[in-house]
């Protein structure tokens, strides 16, 4: 059945603070006619400081490579306004990578943004005529951007002139994006590569599957919820050693990955936005926590007994009990705490597997529990991937680091319900969301992220 | 600060609600249309309007229908229902706001969102002291949420605590830095007389604003900044801006009613209140319109009765505000009865504006010994407002006390060179 008719035209709309799962986008009324009175401005979306998803994989094409991305800037309607279809030029946007299991950072790759805008007074639009390369005089808005490393040895400029890849203003101003796109791709030495710019939307699900936390039930779905959007992408191929313990994959071969936003004040810069693994403000983080995980790096998530109770006493298993009669698994939910804060390891908990924990690195030290998206670059891309990753055999899968085409909604309610532990899908489950990859295919090379659509999402 | 009705707080609520769950989240098939604002469609044409309050409620109402437990939903929609009135000067929506967040609590009680819902509520209706409390418990529920401290940071400062005002804006800023933040920060330096922070908060308030409404919110006290120090031409431009990026803004309108009224272009002006009351009838809008006809040699009398029109409305809603008519009355009518509602609203509120009012009123009903220390207090913050330092001055100029009065009358002068004692209550600051 199309859907697309059912759907009416979304604006973008801002997201506040709350990451929710990955590109969610939160309503955001407009302030309208404000009374007459200082009535200060709603506390309402940040859409341009919102993390979407975050994904880490083993480069496909580039087995040596490890390949993170972050995305920002939810449901972006294609042709749409796109005044905050754009970085924020105030903020720092960060990926960072504990890779001894302290919970602390060790690397941290930061951008950082700034307009390039010829357009005056005279116009809103972002070209005067077809753009038919970056550097095009009719490109009229344009972004730059810095990439920095940090690490404890210091501060390195990898990049001082990227050029982030526009918004898609349509067929007729940018004819060829592609072309957009290939030349946005920033080449560095040591063979690593850097991009920044708007792409589509892949997080593929039906978003109506969590009404179930309100009463409802999972017979409505089917319907990509993301289907047509755009979004914002910072992605970074680098070589394994780059990102590992002592510059060793071989002996230290896991890393964790999240990523953040921090955004200028008075007093210096703010976190306001945070992601490791998709889902977690879903299924993990109930809703008067959404705020603190958004504001607080992960070395403290040890620290908020909400959090972790959350996660060993979880909500979800019961209401699929309560709906589907599947049995709850007992809590507390030592696998999920496996899954979620420090990785899976026979060491670790009843998962009966050494995948993708920090203390499976031979020179880490205590682990510190936290949530973050843990990956084993030891475990080569799969010639077959499974939409279903670990619990359909596929070790390079979700939860071990996250790729584009991991269907996490499905694996998180299979996980839930106690599919990591016994090692079998359960069957009622089984059809999940019914929304099992994205409307357009992923590429078969950085950043593999499909280009940015141009068709309005209520084309019809 | 004045203003009447509210005053300065924060609708915050609604965004804050919205820290979301995607189960409160409205999905796209929920969402409302948008509004189109510009002319054209074509990419980086006039920035997307974000959906207005009225379809933010028929889209969570359809939502609650199909899903009646979602208390995240019914908190938002309690918030939007207080959004609506204020934004329509029409507290009858304060009722359904009552419903809705009261559902939610009964779903799940104590939730922080709901809890900022109710503190907002309290503040749109004028009740300052339960809007700190309920801001506080959800304060307690959510340490991290922005909302509540945006409902205290505006509450605080009717109640006349700035020094707690300060410090929840302090909160905000290190939990979120953004519009809001920066737009109640730079009220905050406004009322200690840091005109050059005032304005660059603002400014960097409108560097993160991108819906239209908020850019044109920060236009709009960018202007009156310029107004309310003197700079006409800088308040029309800003105006201008505002009214450019949202065309339906009418605060902007009455902005440059404002300033056209303190160029001397009162038929213009008198022509744009006319438009000004017709969309928005609030009893400052009102007060202005009726004084500036008055001062052009026109009858006020219908604004005067719509005013009076909309105290009855107020009362009936529940909405407490006396400050309005104590200023009012002291002005325009019975100082007797200003006297009464001053000190009503300053027993409430005790803030410079609510002291002002108080000193005023005592003034004109001829209690200038009274008087006097309620318009030091009005004072005392460095606030540079003309017409708190006018009052000032002619409480002591009664009292004889010229030298006072002098350095006083000084004051006015310097703060606003545009001040005009006729249109007092185009002096009053929003």
């Amino acid at each position: 059945m199309e859907l697309r008719t059912n759907r009416r035209n979304l604006i973008a709309l801002g997201l506040t603070g709350a990451v929710a799962v990955s590109s969610l986008a939160l309503l955001r009324p407009e302030a309208g006619v404000a009374s007459s009175h200082r009535e200060a401005p709603m506390i309402a979306g940040d859409p341009r400081n919102d993390n979407t998803d975050v994904y880490a994989f083993v480069s496909p094409d580039r087995p040596d490579t490890v390949t993170l991305m972050a995305n920002f800037i939810p449901f972006q309607e294609p042709n749409g306004g796109p005044n905050f279809y754009q970085f924020d030029t105030n903020s720092r946007y960060n990926i960072k990578i504990d890779n001894d299991g302290d919970a602390k950072p060790d690397v941290t790759y930061q951008w950082v943004f700034r307009n390039e805008d010829r357009r005056g007074t005279g116009t809103f639009l972002y070209n005067n005529g077809p753009v038919t390369s970056l550097t095009d005089k009719n490109l009229l808005f344009k972004q730059r951007y810095t990439l920095k490393k940090i690490t404890h040895a210091g501060t390195r400029t990898l990049v001082s002139d990227g050029i982030v890849a526009p918004s898609n203003s349509g067929p007729a101003s940018m004819p060829m994006y592609s072309v957009l796109r290939a030349q946005s791709i920033k080449w560095l030495p040591g063979g690593s590569k850097a991009f920044a710019g708007q792409a589509d939307e892949a997080f593929f699900a039906d978003l109506r599957v969590f009404d179930l936390l309100y009463g409802g039930n999972l017979s409505e779905v089917g319907q990509d919820t993301f289907k047509g959007y755009n979004v914002h992408s910072l992605a970074l191929q680098v070589p394994k050693k780059d990102v590992a313990l002592r510059g060793n994959a071989g002996r230290n071969p896991v890393i964790g990955v999240w990523s953040t936003v921090d955004k200028w004040s008075p007093r210096g810069y703010v976190q306001v936005s945070r992601l490791g693994q998709p889902l977690v403000n879903e299924v993990v983080v109930p809703a008067a926590l959404k705020d603190a995980f958004n504001a607080l790096p992960p070395a403290k998530d040890a620290d908020v007994p909400a959090v972790v109770k959350r996660v060993t006493n979880p909500e979800v298993p019961k209401l699929l009990q309560s709906i589907y009669g599947l049995k709850a698994p007992k809590t507390p939910r030592n696998d999920l705490v496996e899954i979620f804060l420090t990785g899976i390891a026979k060491a670790n908990g009843p998962i009966k597997a050494d995948l993708n924990s920090q203390s499976l690195n031979k020179d880490a030290g205590k682990l510190r529990p936290s949530e973050m998206l843990r990956l084993n670059m030891a475990i080569p891309p799969a010639a077959s991937p499974n939409r279903l990753g670990v619990l359909a055999g596929d070790l390079q899968g979700f939860p071990n680091g996250r790729r584009l085409g991991d269907d996490v909604i499905d694996i998180a309610l299979q996980a839930m319900a106690g599919a990591a532990q016994t090692g079998k899908l359960v069957g009622p489950l089984a059809a999940g969301d019914k929304v099992n990859k994205n409307d357009r295919p992923f590429s078969v090379q950085f950043p593999y992220i499909p280009l940015p659509g141009n068709t309005s999402v209520n084309a019809g | 600060m004045k203003t009447s009705a509210t005053v300065r707080i924060a609708a915050a609520v609604l965004g804050t609600a919205a820290v979301l769950t995607l189960g409160a989240a409205l999905i796209p098939g929920e969402r409302p249309s948008p509004a189109v604002t510009g002319t054209s469609q074509a990419a980086g044409e006039i920035p997307v309007s974000a959906t207005s309050v009225k379809d933010t409620i028929r889209a969570l109402t359809t939502r609650l229908q199909r899903l009646p437990r979602d208390y995240q939903a019914w908190a938002q929609l309690g918030s939007a229902y207080v959004q609506q009135a204020r934004l329509t000067a029409d507290p009858s929506f304060y009722p359904r706001a009552e419903q809705a967040l009261a559902r939610s609590l009964a779903l799940r009680p104590g939730d922080f969102a709901a809890l900022t819902g109710q503190a907002a509520l309290a503040a749109g209706r004028h009740d300052f002291a339960e809007a700190v409390r309920l801001a506080r418990l959800s304060e307690a529920a959510n340490p991290y949420g922005q909302g509540a401290q945006a409902v205290l940071a505006d509450a605080y400062t009717q109640l006349g605590r700035y020094g707690e005002a300060t410090r929840a804006i302090d909160r905000m800023m290190a939990l979120h830095p953004g519009v809001g933040a920066f737009t109640r920060a730079s009220y905050d330096a406004e009322l200690r007389g840091d005109r050059t922070t005032a304005r660059r908060m603002l400014e960097r308030a409108l560097d993160d604003a991108f819906a239209p409404s908020d850019i044109a919110y920060c236009r709009y006290y960018l202007g009156e900044l310029a107004l309310h120090s003197g700079d006409l031409k800088r308040a029309t431009e800003q105006y201008r801006l505002a009214l450019k990026a949202a065309p339906d803004f009418t605060p902007a309108l009455a902005g440059t009613a404002r300033a056209a009224a303190l160029s001397g272009r009162s038929a213009e002006a008198a022509d744009l209140y006319g438009t000004v009351v017709a969309r928005l009838p609030l009893a400052q809008y009102v007060t202005e319109y009726a004084e500036v006809l008055s001062s052009a040699g026109r009858d006020p009398a219908d604004q005067w009765a719509l005013l009076r029109a909309q105290r009855d409305l107020m009362k009936e809603s529940g909405v407490k505000d006396d400050l309005t008519w104590a200023e009012y009355e002291a002005d325009h009518g019975s100082p007797a009865l200003a006297v009464e509602h001053a000190r009503a609203e300053y027993a409430r509120n005790p803030n410079v504006v609510a002291a002002d009012a108080l000193a005023w009123a005592l003034h004109r009903d001829g209690h200038d010994q009274e008087a006097l220390p309620y318009a030091r207090k009005a004072t005392a913050t460095g606030w540079r407002n003309a017409l708190l330092h006018h009052h000032r001055a002619e409480i002591e100029r009664s009292l004889g006390m010229d030298e006072e009065a002098r350095r006083s009358a000084a004051r006015v002068r310097d703060a606003d060179p545009s001040f005009s004692p006729d249109l007092p209550a185009l002096a009053r600051f929003s």
